[in-house]
């Protein structure tokens, strides 16, 4: 009996250490550099030509490459020459682009290629990567970055996309040569050129998988996948990436703001420096925060807001409590994006109108509803009064944001609401019915009963203030583009670090199904527009898109906006500055592992 | 032999009448029901809840369950008795108000699955081998075979946009329970000599199931619906939080729904009241319908 006992016993010990290495070890081989990511969705898609979201984008910048990057720790954003040799060479009309790519880059090794091995990236495989959106087969989302700007591309779609049929503006000048030909100046060119949708996929890959691409990247990038689903997608290193050592000075590395992070350790090293890189998608929030603080699941997460008072020692500067600081980094950031509320204007009850007195009566309804909406309710109530509350579409993070812009259209005034409504003849009776479009989730119905509360301040009956739920974003984004709902509640994330990419949301041609979800149709703002889409960054651009900005608040379109400031966390053993704004996927192949456990003792960033 | 008064003359007749009202079957239960301690505390309950009902339908009481003024995640207060929640509503007025959605909801689907279930019911009985019976079997198989809940989301995915889904959803699987008590009900009746008696004269079809038998089965729809208005309020919580339930309104399942993020922020006022006025309906309605139940069972009622 005795022998029996210590028997059991011993099998408990050694059951529970095997659980316990498994543990530390994630469940893969120790002697490998592991991290564990989160995210808080899975990409429906990692075919570069569907790379519509930000999760795909993650995914995608992992396993291809692209012409260019984001650098990994300048601020404000800064653009560098990733798989180019360097900038691009622009002639003086700004027409036409040479890029040289490097040589000796190679795909990974597939069954696609001759012999199962990988071959050389060439200049050829951007012209077909591009075509590809254009291609009707493809069902590509990042065509409109290139719609009416190359010439011929639209031509080559019209003309049946056919591969072999060549773009006149499009072309390889040689293996290692691209040349990208103009219709008018596009400055922001480069920047879709970081974009997934600008990713290099080999041809052979896309004929010999064809739809499977969406699941089964065949790229250059740093990383290979090894399994992706709904759940997670795991990498591994990319043994052939090529070797480029890391001058952390050179990323824009700020030790005042960044030396806690203890990413001078890889200076001078080539990335990428993990052996295995997994991205767990984790929609819930409280499930993302339990595995993060196991401390054995995923070593990053962005806080969500229930959290945020709980960790948070102080919220202006974002400080962690010590008991989160002494386990964990922390950085903070405000994102490259906002959120707002717009009027679709192309309804007659709230937009243009015919009737010029009617017009006139609902741009003050506009205004009314603006001034009854109180913003710092909104971030206190969901962005733990942490995010940044500007007028305009022109967010704090792009340069040319001016801080000192009036308020009047984010600061909530119940008399003036109520005195604009009395203006334009309107009471309980003749205000028309609104219609507030939401997904089904909770947080969309808070936002929408909150609404409602303020309107109903203001003199806007309840009941014509009415819900509409849609069971998913697809649904109410489709309802958007359609152009069915009357009041648009949206984020958008900012593709690159240039005013241009908010007020297109406001640019008449980009009316439903475009970006412009408002059908805000104003003469002067598309002029200004098409006069500022071509030029250089200068003061004189700047002060042109303040001007549209103005006009935008002054004729009460949109209710906007915030910007949300996002808390990361993410384990003392890694080495990084996980932030995933503007620069994406791309700091991934940076992340190192230390397991020596000489981490910094504390800190954080902003 | 001494007087008797003119009242205690009159009040013995009455006392000796009083056990003949209760010969008949609803005589002895409406008398069984009201000696039943637990069922009258449950009945005493559901009517508090259904005059809270009543008094937001009227617009007496919880009027202003949808105002944000308030500060967020506010304590418990004489303003807030049961504090506030992330944007400030009151969450006294919105669990009140949530009442009558829940009776909405229940009394909904409670008369329209018993309505339905008792017609399809009468018929399959009637008509029990027949073609007919064949078709309402196979339906009920049908709808029976599918996983409750999955059909209930399914129907409210598919017809989500329309403010009367889920209701429509709940009485699509609801009724069938009823139906099935109903049919064997009547396959009994349906041989009582009453019937034969009806049909020997000529009485059609219809008029006999539906003026005849049907009224013969209340006692089982009377309890049916009940169990039903219970299960719909119950199944309405759930789908409102999964997000397919109530759409313009707050219910119970809604301030669930919300409390999730709450609980985890360390705010439970949402998610407790909710409970509490969810838990306290439901449990009433079940106490009283287990004593109605008891009370309309014939072979109780007989003893």
């Amino acid at each position: 009996m005795r022998k029996l006992a210590w028997s059991l016993v011993v099998i408990v010990a050694v059951a529970v250490a095997g659980c316990a290495q498994e543990q530390k070890s994630n469940g893969y081989d120790p002697s490998l550099k592991v991290y564990r990511h989160a995210m808080d969705q899975a990409p429906s898609s990692i075919d570069p030509v569907q790379a519509s979201n930000v999760y795909a984008n993650h995914v995608v910048l992992n396993a291809y490459d692209t012409l260019y990057a984001f650098k990994y720790l300048a601020r404000p954003y800064e653009v560098k020459p990733n798989l180019a040799v360097d900038f691009p060479e622009i002639s003086e009309d700004l027409l036409t682009y040479r890029i040289k790519i490097k040589e000796g880059v190679h795909f990974i090794d597939d069954p696609a290629f001759p012999g199962g091995v990988g071959r050389e990236v060439v200049a050829e495989d951007f012209v077909y990567s591009i075509k590809r959106h254009f291609d009707p087969k493809m069902r590509g989302q990042g065509a409109w970055l290139w719609q009416g700007r190359i010439v011929d591309l639209d031509e080559w779609k019209a003309r049946g996309a056919d591969y072999d049929d060549p773009v006149e503006g499009l072309r390889a000048a040689d293996r290692y040569t691209i040349e990208i030909r103009l219709n008018k100046p596009y400055p922001q060119l480069t920047f879709t050129l970081t974009m997934g949708y600008a990713a290099l996929v080999p041809r052979e890959a896309v004929e010999k998988y064809g739809l499977e691409m969406s699941s089964r990247p065949v790229g250059s990038g740093p990383f290979k996948v090894v399994s992706y689903d709904t759940s997670k997608i795991v990498f591994r290193k990319n043994e052939k990436f090529r070797q480029e050592p890391v001058d952390i000075w050179y990323e824009g590395y700020n030790p005042e703001t960044q030396g806690f992070s203890g990413v001078e350790a890889i200076q001078g090293r080539s990335p990428p420096f993990l052996d295995i890189l997994e991205i767990d998608f984790i929609a819930e929030s409280a499930a993302r925060w339990n595995s993060f603080t196991k401390d054995n699941e995923v070593q990053y997460t962005g806080v969500p807001n229930e959290q945020v008072d709980n960790i948070l020692l102080s919220k202006h500067p974002v400080t962690l409590k010590p008991e989160y600081a002494e386990k964990y980094f922390m950085y903070a950031g405000v994102e490259a994006g906002f959120v707002f509320q717009a009027f679709n204007l192309d309804f007659p009850e709230f937009g243009y109108n015919e009737d010029p007195e009617r017009a006139r009566r609902n741009k003050l309804l506009r205004c009314a509803v603006i001034k009854g909406f109180d913003w710092a309710k909104r971030n206190e109530s969901f962005y733990s009064d942490i995010g940044v509350v500007f007028p305009g579409i022109i967010p704090p993070a792009v340069p040319e944001y001016d801080p000192d812009l009036p308020r009047w259209s984010v600061e909530r005034d119940v008399d003036e609401a109520r005195q604009l409504l009395a203006e334009g003849g309107w009471n309980a009776d003749n205000l028309p019915e609104l219609v507030y479009g939401t997904t089904s989730s909770v947080t969309s119905r808070q936002f929408f009963e909150q609404f409602r509360g303020w309107m109903k301040k203001i003199g806007y009956p309840s009941e014509k203030v009415k819900i509409k739920q849609f069971a998913t974003f697809g649904d109410i984004s489709k309802a958007w583009k359609n152009s069915t709902l009357p009041f648009v509640a949206k984020g958008w994330g900012l593709d690159f670090p240039d005013a241009e990419n908010t007020l297109q949301l406001f640019y008449g041609p980009n009316g439903s199904p475009g970006s412009n979800d408002a059908n805000y149709r104003n003469p002067e703002y598309d002029r200004l527009y098409e006069e500022t889409s071509v030029m250089l960054p200068s003061p004189e651009r700047t002060a042109l898109y303040q001007t549209m900005n103005k006009m935008v608040i002054d004729d009460c379109v949109a209710i906007t906006g915030l910007s949300r400031t996002r808390i990361m966390l993410w384990h003392k053993d890694v080495i990084a500055i996980p932030d995933r704004e503007i620069v994406g996927g791309f700091f991934l192949k940076y992340v190192d592992v230390d397991r020596t456990g000489k981490a910094d003792a504390g800190g954080s960033g902003t | 032999m001494s007087a008797v008064t003119p009242d205690k003359a009159a009040a013995a007749p009455m006392e000796q009448a009083a056990p003949a009202h209760r010969e008949s079957l609803w005589g002895k239960a409406v008398y069984k029901l009201s000696r039943d301690r637990m069922g009258m505390i449950g009945l005493g309950i559901v009517l508090v809840y259904l005059i809270v009902a009543i008094g937001v339908w009227l617009g007496f009481w919880a009027t202003e369950w949808g105002d944000v003024e308030g500060p967020k995640w506010a304590p418990m207060s004489a303003q807030y008795p049961f504090g506030t929640n992330i944007i400030g509503q009151d969450i006294f007025q919105r669990a009140l108000y949530s009442t009558k959605t829940a009776f909405e909801v229940g009394l909904v689907v409670a008369v329209l699955s018993t309505i339905i279930g008792a017609l399809l019911g009468a018929l399959a009985g009637f008509f029990s081998g027949t073609w007919i019976d064949e078709i309402i079997l196979w339906i009920k198989g049908v709808l029976d075979s599918i996983p409750f809940y999955l059909f209930v989301a399914a129907v409210a995915f598919a017809l989500s946009g329309n403010p009367y889904a889920m209701h429509i959803a709940m009485v699509s699987t609801f009724w069938t329970t009823t139906g099935r008590l109903v049919r064997g009900e009547v396959i009994k009746l349906k041989n009582f000599e009453f019937v034969e008696a009806a049909k020997a004269i000529g009485v059609p079809q219809l008029v006999i199931i539906f003026r005849h038998i049907l009224p013969n089965t209340f006692h089982i729809l009377l309890v049916q619906a009940t169990i039903v208005f219970v299960a719909a309020i119950k199944s309405e919580v759930i789908l409102s939080f999964l997000g397919l339930g109530v759409q313009d309104g707050v219910s119970w399942g809604l301030m669930i729904a919300e409390s999730t993020q709450e609980v985890l922020a360390g705010f439970f006022n949402n998610f407790v009241w909710a409970s509490v006025f969810l838990f306290g309906l439901v449990m009433a309605f079940n106490m009283f319908s287990d004593a109605l139940q008891d009370a309309l069972d014939p072979k109780k009622v007989a003893n």
